[in-house]
């Protein structure tokens, strides 16, 4: 066999294929569909009352802190991915040692985020 | 080694074009079952029957839904961000496809066999978040916007018990791939199910959450925010979301089975992997269901400080335990 095609090209394909995959049922129906339009159908939907205003507007999103500690949070767990991989390989007792003050860093960090109220809804 | 679909075709070409078809046809079968079992599931534990009228005890029904959801116009509003909504569908399914690729479903029987599969799974379910908040945002709807806010928070939040779970049991076998994970449960001779249960029951209450059904199904709280972010999509959109969701249930019982159910493992012959896999799947799947009419919807401020202060400490205190036993024994 000369040409080959590794995992990770394969999963390009995939997700290429999914697209055209996933777009196939999103025109077909625009063939064979009716196409009716009165004075409201492109309306946005807000109950059937009249739409008031946009929706992009400014206003307080009560969980926005969550997000700022996912980011420090879910970069900490990708770093922990790798150290799983070789532990308990010959180092003795330094990785549960360093695992041990990566993580005590890490639940400080939610220790910080419940002192100052972040859990509470407001 | 298994084999794989290239050598067994031998043109990369053709390999791809038939894991493609077989994950379509697995995800199809699924979102077709999949919505006639809740149905079915939802109607006995309210002691009504269901869908009886369309082909045997209601078979069929899936399926008609199916066409009268092709036929229906599809009416994008006037004032849409007209890309984001329209690539919202699109970039919520694809990586359903990819993600789907990665499971062995047997020793021999994998299409795609990498050595970060387990990352790569959950790297793939962050992207159809950002599909969500696609739809939500570009739809200009109020309750599609606030639909989607609460989806992003709530998929985040529960993401990082979720990966904590799963590193327990990677930090067990040292492996991110799926195969080798079932492998190492094989050889160890018991599930991790029986040495992990901690890790196993937040990774199946993170499962829930993720994946947007009751009792965290806040996003979708049909009786305040219509439908959350696809309220706008209508006929096929609608459809693509629908089966996104269903597929999603599908790749986290899957990761669940693969990570503490032992995967294909089972008695009979190694033929039966795959009957085995499924059949693990589906008790995960059918749990899924049970709570959906057990439990109440959450209150939004619960559900997030029930992720922050209970299940990632939590997490992580069974993480710490876990490097510390296997240092010990």
């Amino acid at each position: 066999m000369e040409a080959t095609i590794g995992p990770y090209q394969l999963l390009i394909g995939f997700l290429l294929l999914g697209i055209v995959l996933g777009a196939a049922p999103l025109i077909i129906p625009r063939l064979i569909s009716p196409r009716y339009s009165g004075a409201k159908t492109d309306e946005t939907y807000e109950c059937g009352v009249d739409t008031i205003g946009s929706s992009w507007i400014r206003f307080s999103v009560s969980f926005y802190l969550f997000a700022l500690i996912f980011v420090a949070f879910e970069v900490d767990v990708l770093y922990l991915f790798p150290i799983a991989v070789v532990y308990d390989q010959g180092f003795e007792w330094r990785d549960l040692v360093e695992v041990t003050m990566f993580l005590g860093i890490l639940t400080l960090g939610i220790f910080y985020a419940w002192r100052r109220g972040v859990f509470e809804w407001r | 080694m298994s084999v794989t679909f290239e050598q067994l075709l031998g043109s990369p070409l053709l390999a791809l074009l038939a894991g493609v078809a077989a994950v379509m046809g697995l995800l199809t079968v699924n979102a077709l079952f999949l919505i006639y079992a809740e149905r079915k599931v939802s109607a006995r534990m309210q002691f009504r029957l269901g869908p009886t009228e369309v082909g045997f005890a209601g078979t069929l029904q899936t399926v008609a839904d199916m066409l009268k959801l092709i036929s229906k116009q599809i009416i994008s509003p006037k004032h849409i961000d007209k890309p984001l909504y329209h690539l919202a569908p699109l970039v919520v399914f694809a990586p359903v496809i990819a993600s789907t690729a990665l499971f062995p479903f047997s020793e021999a029987w994998s299409i795609v066999d990498v050595n970060i599969g387990l990352v790569l799974v959950f790297a793939f379910g962050g992207i159809g978040i950002i599909g969500i908040f696609m739809g939500g945002w570009g739809s200009n709807n109020k309750y599609a916007l606030l639909g989607a806010m609460r989806s992003v928070a709530q998929n985040i939040s529960y993401e990082i018990p979720l990966l904590l779970s799963a590193l327990s049991v990677v930090l067990m076998t040292q492996s991110m791939n799926l195969r080798e994970i079932t492998v190492a449960q094989g050889e160890a001779g018991f599930w991790f199910i029986l040495v992990q249960p901690v890790a196993a029951v937040i990774y199946l209450i993170a499962a829930v959450a993720e994946t947007n059904r009751a009792p965290f199904d806040i996003p979708e709280a049909e009786s305040e925010l219509i439908a959350g972010f696809h309220t706008e999509y209508s006929g096929m959109g609608f459809a693509m979301f629908f089966f996104a969701e269903y597929s999603n249930m599908l790749i986290v019982s899957m990761v669940g089975t693969v990570l503490f159910l032992g995967g294909w493992s089972g008695p009979g012959p190694a033929v039966l992997g795959p009957i085995w896999f499924l059949a693990k799947t589906y008790s995960i799947i059918f749990m899924m269901m049970w709570f959906r009419w057990t439990f109440p919807r959450l209150r939004f401020d619960q559900l997030m400080s029930f992720a922050w202060a209970i299940m990632i400490p939590v997490s992580i205190a069974n993480l710490i335990a876990t490097a510390v036993v296997l240092k010990v024994v």
